[in-house]
């Protein structure tokens, strides 16, 4: 790529050269006229002031999981009661410390994906290969545009972004060793530099996808496709995806279509490389979210399993081993202590893993491992019946040895009954251990903890038989980003109080009370016509549960970005278009120049944008560094009861009247604007709390009269309903008369009233003293 | 959190919401429901129903007797459930201060007043109404339409205070609504008439809307008579509705000054505002032209209105269009040039009702100068096209380039083509590639051999000298 220039002796009446070397690392020519904003490529620092801001109004609270900090050889070192450790660390900062290295973990795990498949796409379409996503998205990287201050024409733009992020990643985690920073709120700046990057990263991989492997670009009526259990015809040799990278899996179909066999091999995926395999190919089938790799794996259903990278369990090899599954790994982040077979001929892999001698191996290369999988599965499912030996009876006489000791209870993540649903078994009764199954995270634990080894997975698995076998669900295919013209035709119904906000269902699957409860609350803000919004295992949960006319939310609403409608974005990596789709907003409506602008736009949408996230089941690393990235943005994060364990949150506090001046940059003085949105990053316990924040922290300064009135009434009537009184914050809402839903205002007025209420000015409301217009 | 409440309601005597007692409730988070067939006790209007209406009227004071509701035909427990029904719902209000004008704005909230109600769904207006009333609804004790009467009364008068008596008389019975029929109809066309040829030299004010400053702070716009708001949705008439109600709100009145210029539409008044509302970013604003000072635009136009240099004339393109307009860029690409507030000659966010405006860009040419719209938006606008013109303008379906769009113009011999001759000598100058100075350079090491000399002919001498640029920048000269 290096241009070189090379002059050794140069004598003329202009000039006289001696031993010049002229290196140019790339030569670019650039057509985006756009002016560079002040933080193009921002450095750790870069955005700190930013950050100062935004923490000082939203703190951050800790809950750690452990009191001790044990990363260096002086310690254990305890950290109670204000006491610091060896190296001179408190909690907060400690706290402060792990915060920034899960999302270092997530961002790693982003970057690392990205960095994959771009290479990927890259060898096999070239550097030069467009990236488009269709003519009504003309705004094709808001983040990168942002943050990067590029505008990426072709893959090969792609790779000085990546640079960046990786760049970033390896100077913040320097950060997290003894001895380098110690301010706990410097460790969550750079925890939320940390998300952004992570955010960034997500863009890379899911533009250069979307643009380079045929998938939906931005289209509301993407395909509705299989999910569930029960959706894999069991008659066809089977081909499982584990994970997020969906190159190896896409190559499965490209080598059965190339054989002129696709629709004769099942391909299918858990976690979000389904979600992408089915992008790719409508063909192919989404068994369900990363909950379900242990259940599905022990069925033996899977005649070969590929396993790319990231929320792939480390027992999956043992499993498949014990049903005779063959497994394949393709990505270095998993090497799972396989040999390395990359560069055996495919004969010989074939070979070894159909007799069984080597039953797992690694292959580095998506095209080879795509064909070793297909051969191999055709050749072992028709002796897929001889493998599985049925585990049924086993199962039945294992149950009969629970002694009711409870361990196993104790040990689960969300405290389900499971003694109680086992020791019912005895009497043959079943119908505890399959509910047990609407709400079990399938993570095993339980079993671990049995004295008895009874393998109560395998024990729920068989009596829930009958529904598993029924589940069959439709989710539409994940279209990607928001189209340009769908933010413009927004724009009036939000102003005029017709829309109350969006709403994002994103993250794992770690939840409280199983699915249903994310059905219920995206079908709830759905009705409300909210714009609904939804990606990664969030997505694939919403589509786990039909309504009384056998529908599931995808059926019954649209896949547009409009009021009432339900859409997919896709993978976790697509998490970066509900983003990207704030940013687009600022930079549709109002303008605003994205070019390294990141202060002005994240300042634009927290004080603008009435978009929350839900992450009712967040889990992964990854789940918060995407959340750290979306609130350096100012869009608030509401977790679900598991997301304490992420152990902080940044709370703002509405009783701090000063905590919520803004500037009004038509006058340039400071006014109170009301404590909106409340929170950046918010758990909840129950369902009802989430739907009432959400409700909540859906209201921002800027609404207009007819806007704050629509979102008061969903909050008021919400909060009403589901907890039998009106809010009892509601009038620091209210900010004049106009705001009051009209079927309310006397009576709300005279309440108010009797509050002390005042009614107060409705700004142009920033918090960047630069915003303040001056007067020409 | 709900303790705390408690203490509180307990003080201040209130404990839930008082309302008007009705049998469901009523709000505005109701607005989007929607009652599917099996969950319909019965419906009115709707596809099986030849005739239904909505109409509101102003009276004098004399004649009204606030608050009485009326249902002439059966009333909903008499009906037998899952049957659609014909109805006329005549909405007659009186008040100082409401004018005849307002009868459109108030009768627009049927709709959504209806929608407010807990299991009545409610779509279209006029002549096409659908209303569904649920089963749940029914059971819970809507079981007579004197409780919508009684519901729209109190929304009516709560949402508008300037109504100071209403009456509503709902008709069920066919022969009723039927006859009356006519009368409605004849109030829209002429209603619409008014709307239609009501021009700006016969109001003394015009409008100004601030709604969507809430995203666009730097944009303001100017609604007259025969310029609608770019939106699509906030009409004169709606502007002077809404002041008239809140006078603090984002409606506000323009008086409007002397007339700078009748043909471009340029007003003392609006550029006194404008210079206000933009501080003084916008000194003046042309209602009628997209060349000279043209009206800003904010984010949510329904379409654009855009010069094409090569034919010298203007298209049209609108949100819904897909794929690329005759000059080759999508209408997302065109809106990137025309919002945020500021006038982009060339660029015009316009209302697709504003193509039916007499004076719809007049300084410009009107319709004489447009020379492709979609094919969706001249059906839709096309009573309002000149029928001279009507033929003479192009769709996508008959030109998608701009060759083929020049060749169309000269066959059908558009007004443009007049334009032309000056213009063909005229040459484009062609783009240059200017390069520039490399935008970051590192590590430069120029420690040792420079010699610049500071006075007579440059003579430049570079000794081991090593330049390295991690990346040159090309950028195009704008031409």
């Amino acid at each position: 790529m290096t241009t070189k220039l090379s002059i050794n002796e140069l004598e003329s009446s202009f000039a006289k050269i001696k031993g010049l070397e002229l290196l140019i690392g790339k030569i670019v020519e650039e057509e985006w006229d756009e002016i560079v904003g002040p933080t193009p490529y921002p450095s750790i620092t870069d955005l700190r002031t930013w950050d100062h801001r935004l923490l000082q109004r939203y703190e951050p609270f800790y809950s750690p999981l452990c009191d001790m900090c044990c990363l260096c050889t002086f310690g254990k070192c305890d950290l109670t009661k204000g006491k610091k450790g060896s190296c001179g660390i408190d909690i907060r900062s400690q706290q402060g410390k792990i915060v920034l290295i899960a999302c270092l973990m997530g961002a790693a795990c982003h970057a690392t994906h990205a960095r994959h498949i771009v290479n990927y796409l890259i060898e096999k379409k070239g550097r030069d290969y467009p990236i488009h996503l269709g003519e009504e998205i003309e705004l094709e990287a808001p983040l990168i545009r942002l943050v990067a201050g590029i505008k990426p024409k072709k893959l090969g733009d792609l790779e000085e972004v990546l640079d960046y992020i990786e760049r970033q990643i390896t100077h913040l985690l320097s950060a997290t060793a003894t001895g380098q920073e110690e301010s706990y709120i410097d460790f969550e700046s750079k925890a939320l530099h940390a998300g952004m990057v992570d955010n960034v990263a997500l863009e890379v991989a899911d533009i250069a996808q979307i643009s380079a492997l045929r998938f939906p670009k931005g289209d509301p009526d993407a395909p509705l496709v299989d999910l569930g259990m029960g959706v894999i015809d069991k008659t066809k040799p089977v081909i499982l995806c584990v994970g997020h990278n969906v190159a190896p899996g896409s190559e499965v179909i490209n080598y059965l279509e190339k054989s002129g066999i696709y629709g004769s091999v099942e391909v299918a995926g858990i976690c979000c490389t389904a979600h992408d395999l089915t992008r790719y190919s409508t063909g192919a089938k989404i068994v369900g979210p990363l909950s379900r790799q242990l259940i599905f794996v022990r069925s033996g259903v899977a005649d070969v399993i590929i396993l790319d990278q990231e929320c792939i369990r480390t027992d999956i090899i043992d499993e498949a081993k014990k049903v005779g599954t063959r497994v394949i790994t393709t990505i270095d982040q998993v090497c799972a202590g396989l040999p390395d077979m990359t560069k055996s001929p495919i004969e010989s892999i074939i070979k070894e893993l159909v007799s069984g001698s080597v039953p797992a191996v690694l292959i580095h290369d998506p095209a080879k491992a795509g064909e070793v999988a297909v051969k191999v599965a055709l050749e072992i499912a028709p002796n897929r019946r001889a493998r599985i030996v049925s585990d049924e009876q086993e199962v039945l006489d294992a149950i009969l040895r629970c002694k009711d000791c409870g361990r196993c209870r104790r040990n689960c993540p969300i405290d389900l009954p499971i003694n109680e649903a086992v020791y019912a078994s005895h009497e043959k009764n079943f119908d505890l251990l399959a509910e047990i199954y609407n709400q079990c995270l399938l993570c095993g634990r339980c079993e671990s903890e049995c004295p008895e080894h009874i393998p109560i997975v395998s024990a729920i698995r068989v009596a829930a038989m009958e529904k598993i076998r029924n589940e069959k669900y439709k989710i539409r295919s994940g279209r990607g980003p928001i189209k340009d013209t769908e933010i413009r035709k927004v724009g009036r119904p939000i102003v005029m109080g017709e829309i109350p906000g969006v709403i994002a269902f994103v993250g794992c699957a770690n939840y409280p009370n199983g699915n249903k409860e994310l059905v219920e609350m995206a079908d709830e803000f759905a009705k409300r016509r909210y714009i609904v919004v939804a990606s990664g295992c969030a997505a694939m949960d919403i589509a786990r549960y039909k309504d009384e006319d056998g529908q599931t939310l995808y059926e019954k609403y649209a896949g547009d970005f409009d009021a009432g409608c339900i859409l997919n974005t896709g993978s976790c990596v697509s998490n970066a278009h509900i983003i990207g789709a704030a940013v687009k907003i600022a930079n549709i409506f109002a303008n605003r120049k994205l070019r390294g602008n990141f202060e002005e736009i994240a300042d634009y949408i927290l004080n603008r944008i009435g978009a929350v996230a839900i992450a009712w089941g967040a889990q992964h690393q990854k789940a918060a560094s995407i959340a750290t990235g979306a609130n350096r943005l100012g869009i608030p994060v509401i977790l679900g009861p598991q997301g304490v364990k992420y152990r902080r949150a940044y709370l703002g506090r509405a009783d701090k009247k000063e905590n919520w001046i803004v500037y009004n940059a038509r006058t340039g003085e400071k006014v109170y604007a009301g404590p909106a949105p409340e929170h950046l990053l918010y758990v909840t316990e129950s369902k009802e709390e989430a739907i009432v924040t959400a409700a909540r922290l859906v209201m921002r300064p800027n609404d207009t009269n007819k806007g704050r009135m629509i979102k008061l009434s969903h909050y008021i009537d919400l909060h009403q309903k589901l907890y039998g009184i009106l809010p009892e914050d509601l009038h620091l809402f209210v900010r004049t008369e106009a705001d009051l839903p009209l079927t309310m205002k006397d009576q709300l007025l005279k309440m108010l009233k009797k509050r002390g209420w005042e009614p107060m000015e409705l700004p142009d409301p920033t918090l960047l003293e630069r915003q303040i217009i001056r007067r020409e | 959190m709900v303790d705390k409440y408690d203490e509180f309601s307990e003080k201040s005597g209130i404990t839930g919401l008082e309302r008007p007692e009705f049998p469901v409730d009523v709000g505005e988070m109701y607005e989007g429901e929607r009652i599917r067939k099996p969950d319909m006790y019965l419906e009115f209007g709707g596809m099986n129903v030849n005739k239904k209406w909505e109409l509101v009227l102003t009276r004098p004071k004399d004649q009204l007797e606030d608050g009485k509701i009326t249902i002439i035909g059966p009333d909903l427990s008499e009906m037998t459930p899952g049957g659609s029904y014909p109805i006329g719902i005549l909405v007659e209000v009186a008040g100082d201060k409401v004018e005849k004008d307002l009868e459109g704005v108030l009768e627009r909230k049927v709709h959504y007043f209806t929608n407010y109600i807990d299991g009545v769904m409610h779509l279209n207006q006029r002549y096409d109404i659908w209303i569904r009333i649920s089963k749940r609804a029914y059971q819970k004790g809507l079981n007579s339409l004197v409780w919508i009467g009684k519901i729209l009364a109190w929304l009516y008068k709560s949402s508008f205070p300037v109504i100071e008596k209403i009456q509503i008389t709902i008709y069920t019975e066919k022969a009723k609504v039927e006859e009356l029929f006519p009368t409605a109809m004849d109030t829209w066309s002429k209603r619409d008439d008014r709307a239609r040829t009501l021009k700006d030299e016969e109001v003394n004010e015009f409008y100004t809307c601030a709604m969507c400053q809430s995203f666009a702070p730097s944009h303001t716009c100017v609604i007259t008579p025969n310029r609608i708001g770019l939106c699509g949705s906030v009409s004169w008439f709606d502007a002077r509705a809404a002041y008239n109600i809140d006078p603090n709100g984002p409606n506000f009145p323009i008086p409007k000054g002397e007339c700078l210029d009748p043909i471009k539409g340029i007003y003392e008044g609006i550029n006194k505002v404008v210079q206000e509302k933009s501080l003084g970013t916008i000194k003046s604003i042309s209602l009628y032209s997209m060349f000279d000072n043209p009206h800003t635009s904010c984010g949510c136009f329904e379409g654009i209105a855009f010069y094409i240099p090569e034919v010298d004339g203007i298209g049209i393109v609108h949100r819904d269009f897909k794929g690329q307009t005759v000059n080759g860029l999508t209408f997302s690409s065109m809106a990137g040039h025309t919002s945020g507030g500021t006038q982009n000659p060339g660029f015009n966010g316009i209302a697709i009702e504003y193509l039916r405006s007499s004076k719809f860009l007049q300084a410009d040419g009107g319709w004489e100068r447009v020379v492709w719209v979609p094919s969706e938006i001249k059906e839709r606008v096309k009573d309002s096209i000149p029928k001279h013109i009507f033929d003479k303008v192009a769709t996508e379906v008959e030109c998608k380039t701009i060759g083929e769009l020049k060749e169309f113009l000269k066959s059908r011999e558009h007004p443009v083509v007049s334009r032309w001759k000056v213009e063909e000598v005229k040459e484009v100058p062609k783009e240059e590639v200017k390069e520039e100075a490399p935008e970051v350079v590192l590590p430069t090491q120029l420690p040792t051999g420079i010699e610049i000399p500071t006075q007579g002919g440059i003579r430049i001498i570079l000794k081991n000298v090593k330049i390295t640029a991690e990346k040159v920048i090309i950028k195009r000269e704008k031409s």
